[in-house]
């Protein structure tokens, strides 16, 4: 039952190992926030993971069928996901995410309740969800409940009703989803910075306004399903306890009828970086800690960059063995947790920083964030820490392997962006091959310094003062409102 | 000190009845582990999984915020972030530096009955996890650079998870308000004097006492060789000395007399929120799977009782909950719910004690039951995707209740429940005078947006 191929094993090229062998050899990296006594006995060799690749098939009405078996325990989980784009939202009415919820509230033969007590009876979940390039619906179950759960979800995708009274419940449902949002600190400081990235368009929502809500009508959700869940060009994606041969007949049964083009997702810019240093507050009054956010633009998933930017985003912020972890939380005990990351998809493409802080230090941990920024920038990292960063990458696919879930997305990820079939097998030697200069060029392309975008969130009468010292600062409400400046 | 090695292997199996047996058509197989004990009283339970190239441990010790004395709380999950900060032969933050770089990830936690490490690493890694795990338990380097290294970022934790939330202070004062016996009356995070007050010396006496292998647990599951891995855990853990057994905290609780309530202002909060608990026993209480599956049935997902009346039809909740966590003492059945904008706090919690009282009189339905064993199944097929998740319940199951096994058996003993076991649970333990209410209240509430 085992189903995974390991190709031996894999050395990656050991630099700093060779270095502590020969006379006037560099001196081992000062690792800020931790000591090393190297007596701990690890294993040099790199688990080399060949992820499996899903068969592939072509349903009747040409939809791309993948299917990855899996039969370790009775459960399969299948994705439908036809193009489509929640970018076409009107801004802040999310009429998207009405038309998915209203979904599972009622067909012809069935009302709310009822679906929702057929659903936990099978041990089952069924969800429907637009992103910004596919509509899905996605299903899982009990391999003994196959049958009934296709019978629920075709009913599901093809009967709704979109009941009047379950799209006005549903309204009133979402004005407490907003408050409860406002209340997070969070959130408050992500709504910000997306705004900050992406001013022009609908990537800044990440929250519906509750004016939006208001505006939502049943005629607009119709018109919404009738333009979206239409399969051409669209992909099933199987996973778990079931042969590509059982399951394609049951999908071309479930779709036997369902027909026609859906909406091309649009063509959006990818914003350049944002000049100047902007310092954003959000004013939460109360406030015992500031919820920090410190970036800019970046990479998108098709960058030559995209390889290089994983190496150095690991040594920066990925993870507590990186330098903002080990200097921020471990060495200055400012915060609980911090972290980067760069998104980098088809419509975004930034990079941040964030943590929170507590009020006092504001200003101390934005300053410190800033000097890694600038070190990584100026300095090339040393052969072993970029050693460590290489081999962490490469040697965490193995940990992957426990959730075939991880294939199967990987082998979506290489349609979705047209990449070489090959990509993953050859993924460790891409990693392999980065170099400190790699490393260095990236980081002066991406990591933000004299143009950044800071936000905090926090108690405004006490973090205004310290936050004016990083440039003008502008000020907004938790309502999301821009404050007149005082 | 070396092991002599009782080499007890123990196959939990399932106790299929024939009813149930029709309604599950592939029956799961029992988790599979061998249960060995070393001379010094570690005890150590391995399960082979060789799906994946991994593997997971888990480390859990038999100490909890229970454990605290006054003065002191907070002190165990302090205590737990000092496990990373150096022993004998392994640097201060080395153990994670390691971890990470070497492609596993680890963490602690701790909760009111235990502290768990964990770490899930590539197989050709367990030596490296055994040494870490094996170092820190025998030589914990206590200096108090670390503690107040340390202190300042479990005072951030607070910060984060406690103070700057809403309905953090909330949750704090519905435990203390629950419970008169200290062990369980205090939270887990403790009070920041608390946390300023502890001392080197404290740190080091917790240690003697309860870091010791026979007050500990290692599981290990994923793709080893269990006999092999028997040795190996001999090898790394055999020598670290034995200590006294500590002793057994009073968990128990007076008997509530009258219902307790209170009303909590919260800057940070926007909408009002109930918290109702009903004191109910232990885990290990023949009652406690009615209970869990009284807590699916009333409170669980949006077929439950609670989600259909006050977030469907009455629209009352913004959301809704109910349910216990496992506990060695006394527990908490637990309802939740924040009230609507507009909505009246009183009208909601009214309508929460009408759906508690129903469950007294009139037995829950055969379709109810039935989503309880489709869920007791799916929990246990996911148990069997995640070899970490195993790792945990063998080992806190070991700590907890002295008993591996419910790992298998808590699913039979759930799918086993009846309407009439659930309608007397309800009866005996969800009682207006065997409860506490906090109530919360926005104190500066925004403006309410209006839908149009």
């Amino acid at each position: 039952m085992k189903n995974l191929s390991f190709l031996a094993i894999l050395l990656l090229a050991a630099a700093s190992a060779d270095a502590q062998d020969s006379p006037g050899a560099p001196q081992p990296t000062d690792f800020k926030g931790v000591v090393l006594k190297n007596k701990a006995p690890v294993s040099n060799d790199v688990l080399r993971v060949t992820f499996r690749r899903p068969a592939e098939a072509r349903l009747k009405n040409g939809m791309d069928l993948l299917v990855l078996e899996e039969h370790r325990s009775p459960t399969i989980q299948i994705e439908i996901a036809v193009p489509a784009s929640t970018l076409y939202d009107p801004e802040g009415v999310p009429i998207s995410a009405a038309m998915t919820s209203l979904m599972r509230l009622g067909t012809k033969t069935r009302d709310a309740r009822t679906i929702a007590e057929t659903l936990a009876g099978l041990g089952a979940s069924i969800t429907f969800n637009v992103g910004d390039r596919y509509a899905y619906a996605r299903f899982s179950t009990l391999t003994e409940n196959l049958d009934a759960v296709l019978e629920l979800t075709s009913d599901l995708l093809f009967n709704s009703t979109f009941p009047e009274d379950e799209l006005a419940k549903w309204k009133n449902q979402q004005l407490s989803v907003i408050q409860q949002a406002r209340a997070q600190p969070e959130f408050l400081a992500t709504e910000r910075f997306a705004q900050a990235m992406y001013p022009e368009d609908r990537r800044s929502f990440v929250l519906p306004t509750a004016d939006g809500v208001g505006r939502i009508t049943r005629a607009m959700v119709l018109d919404q399903y009738a333009r979206i869940y239409r399969p051409e060009r669209g992909r099933v994606t199987v996973l778990g306890d079931v042969t590509a041969r059982d399951i394609a007949p049951k999908l071309e049964k479930l779709m036997a009828s369902w027909s026609g083009k859906g909406s091309t997702p649009p063509e959006l810019p990818l914003p350049p970086a944002s000049k100047g240093r902007r310092v954003i507050l959000v004013n939460r009054p109360g406030s015992v800690q500031t919820s920090l956010y410190v970036g800019n633009h970046a990479i998108d998933r098709l960058s030559p960059d995209y390889v290089p930017v994983q190496v150095l985003n690991r040594i920066l912020g990925g993870g507590p063995a990186s330098r903002l972890f080990r200097n921020i939380r471990e060495e200055k005990g400012y915060t609980y947790g911090i972290s980067s990351g760069f998104s980098a998809t088809r419509y975004f493409n930034h990079f941040a920083s964030q943590t929170s802080v507590r009020t006092e230090v504001t200003a101390d941990a934005l300053r410190e964030i800033l000097k890694e920024f600038a070190d990584i920038r100026t300095r090339p990292v040393p052969a072993d820490e970029l050693q460590n960063a290489k081999r962490a990458l490469v040697a965490s696919f193995a940990l992957s392997t426990e959730n075939p879930a991880a294939a199967l997305s990987n082998a979506t990820q290489i349609k979705e962006y047209g990449l070489p079939a090959d990509y993953w097998d050859t993924y460790p030697e891409k990693i392999s091959a980065v170099t400190a200069a790699d490393v260095q060029r990236v980081a002066q392309k991406y990591i933000p310094l004299d143009d950044v975008v800071i936000i905090a969130v926090g108690d405004a009468a006490r973090i205004r003062a310290p936050l004016a010292t990083f440039g003008t600062v502008e000020d907004w409400d938790a309502e999301g409102r821009p404050v007149a400046a005082n | 000190m070396r092991a002599g090695r009782s080499f007890a292997v123990v196959l939990g199996i399932a106790l299929l009845t024939a009813a149930s047996a029709a309604e599950t058509p592939s029956p799961l197989r029992p988790i599979q582990f061998t249960d060995t004990r070393l001379a010094n009283g570690l005890r150590v339970i391995i399960s082979e999984d060789h799906f994946a190239p991994v593997y997971a441990i888990a480390v859990t010790y038999g100490v909890g915020s229970k454990d605290e004395r006054p003065g002191r709380t907070g002190f165990a999950h302090l205590f737990e972030h000092m496990m990373f900060k150096g022993s004998d032969n392994v640097g201060a933050g080395e153990h994670f530096f390691l971890v990470f770089n070497y492609g596993g990830s680890m963490n602690g936690t701790t909760n009111t009955d235990r502290t768990l490490y964990f770490e899930v690493m590539p197989r050709n890694q367990l030596d490296l996890g055994l040494f870490l795990e094996s170092d820190r338990m025998r030589s914990l380097a206590i200096t108090k650079e670390n503690l107040d290294n340390q202190r300042q970022a479990v005072q951030e934790e607070r910060r984060l998870r406690l103070d700057n939330q809403p309905y953090g202070k909330s949750q704090e004062r519905f435990n203390e308000l629950a419970y008169d016996n200290p062990a369980y009356h205090h939270s887990v995070i403790g009070s920041m004097e608390d946390l300023n007050a502890a001392t080197v010396e404290d740190v080091a006496s917790f240690f003697r006492t309860y870091y010791a292998p026979n007050n500990a647990v290692v599981a290990i599951v994923g793709d080893v060789d269990a006999k092999a891995t028997v040795a190996k855990v001999e090898k790394y853990f055999g020598d670290i000395g034995r200590q006294p057994n500590p002793a057994a905290v009073d968990l128990s609780e007076p008997e509530m007399k009258a219902e307790r309530r209170e009303t909590i202002q919260d800057r940070l909060a926007r909408l009002p929120q109930i918290n109702i608990g009903y004191k109910i026993p232990s885990a290990t209480h023949a009652d406690y799977p009615a209970l869990a599956a009284l807590g699916q049935i009333l409170g669980a997902g949006e077929s439950s009782r609670l989600y259909q009346r006050l977030i469907k039809t009455q629209e009352l909740c913004a959301n809704v909950g109910s349910g216990s966590a496992q506990r060695m003492g006394p527990g908490l059945f637990n309802i939740t719910c924040a009230v609507r904008p507009g909505k009246n706090i009183a009208e909601a919690e009214a309508a929460i004690t009408e759906e508690v009282a129903r469950l007294h009189t009139s037995p829950v339905t055969a379709d109810e039951l039935q989503r309880v064993r489709t869920t007791a199944r799916r929990s246990a097929v996911s148990l069997r995707e995640s070899a970490l998740a195993r790792a945990q319940s063998l080992a806190d199951n070991a700590v907890l209740f002295n008993d591996p096994n419910r790992i298998n058996t808590n699913t039979d003993k759930l799918s086993a429940v009846t309407a009439d076991d659930v309608r007397r649970v309800a009866a005996k333990y969800l009682q207006t005078t065997n409860r506490v209410v906090v109530h919360t209240t926005p104190a500066a509430a925004p403006a309410a947006p209006v839908a149009r």
